[in-house]
């Protein structure tokens, strides 16, 4: 398919590959990190129900029945996330994002004791916790 | 997940719903129609899943392997979508109409019969000096009944000795 990045500017979206597409075409537009995270997230459960299914033991039947719902389990998602495409709601795969922390130490002192006159020097956040 | 459709005007986009988009966010853009046709296939492949799933109740390996399969061909998919050589086959669109009860997950037996069990267990008596009484005069029965099978069979020894 053919497929191309670009910059919201206003009204308008501006493309990388503007070749790609002729005058009048009707386009749909996502956020690329949202459709990173559903594609991954389609990946993973295909991975997931994969590594299943390979570590199964052939001999053993008896076995499927408890395997089968986890598989199920899988599927549900996969089919969740093809759902929300189509939907302005939030996905249930964020919680499967890495968050990156959000709280930055600054370089400055944060505080002079009065008394004693020394600063406490380079106070990050990260050596508070 | 946050979308709007848009049309191509000028070398740009024109977009229908811009205020979903932030200054700083980077977007995709692909062709909706193309991109409506391989949503359509991808959900035609997971309904095929759940109808292997509700063939039968008893899962064999056979199915397991259909359901590997099934995956194969949704892991092509989804290869496909960034492929910009290959063209869609627009003559077929899959909608699914499939019924939302048979993609519900159906209660596992054993989970039933656990259920049953639980309500079996009857619910623990507060326990009174009177209730203390009678298990203690329960002990004391059953002793006592030990005790005087234990002297029978005592007795039957000895007379046995003496004969």
């Amino acid at each position: 398919m053919r497929v191309s990045e670009g910059v919201p500017r206003g009204r308008f979206a501006e493309l990388y590959h503007p070749e790609m597409f002729s005058e009048g075409e009707e386009v749909i537009v996502f956020t690329r990190d949202e459709f990173n995270r559903t594609y991954s997230s389609l990946g993973e459960q295909i991975a997931h129900i994969n590594r299943t299914y390979l570590r199964l033991d052939r001999d053993e039947d008896w076995k499927l029945i408890g395997y089968w719902p986890r598989i199920l389990e899988r599927v549900h998602i996969l089919d969740l996330n093809m759902d929300q495409i189509y939907k302005n709601q939030p996905l249930q795969c964020y919680l499967d994002a890495y968050l990156y922390p959000t709280i930055h130490g600054s370089d400055e002192p944060a505080a002079v004791s009065e008394k004693e006159g020394i600063s406490i020097s380079k106070v990050s956040g990260f050596d508070l916790l | 997940m946050r979308y709007s459709y848009g049309i191509m005007d000028q070398g740009k986009i024109l977009l229908y719903h811009p205020q979903l988009f932030l200054k700083e966010d980077d977007i995709l853009i692909l062709p909706s129609e193309e991109f409506q046709q391989w949503h359509g296939d991808l959900k035609e492949l997971i309904d095929g899943l759940y109808q292997i799933n509700s063939q039968s109740m008893n899962k064999t390996v056979e199915e397991l392997n259909l359901v590997a399969g099934v995956l194969g061909s949704i892991v092509e998919e989804l290869e496909q979508l960034f492929n910009t050589v290959k063209v869609s086959n627009s003559h077929y669109q899959y909608i699914s109409t499939m019924d939302e009860d048979i993609k519900k997950r159906r209660e596992n037996f054993y989970s039933n019969d656990m259920k049953r069990c639980d309500l079996r267990i009857p619910v623990k008596p507060e326990i009174t000096p009177a209730l203390k009484n009678l298990n203690m005069m329960e002990l004391l029965e059953y002793a006592n009944q030990k005790l005087s099978i234990h002297r029978k069979d005592f007795g039957k020894f000895q007379r046995k000795k003496k004969e």
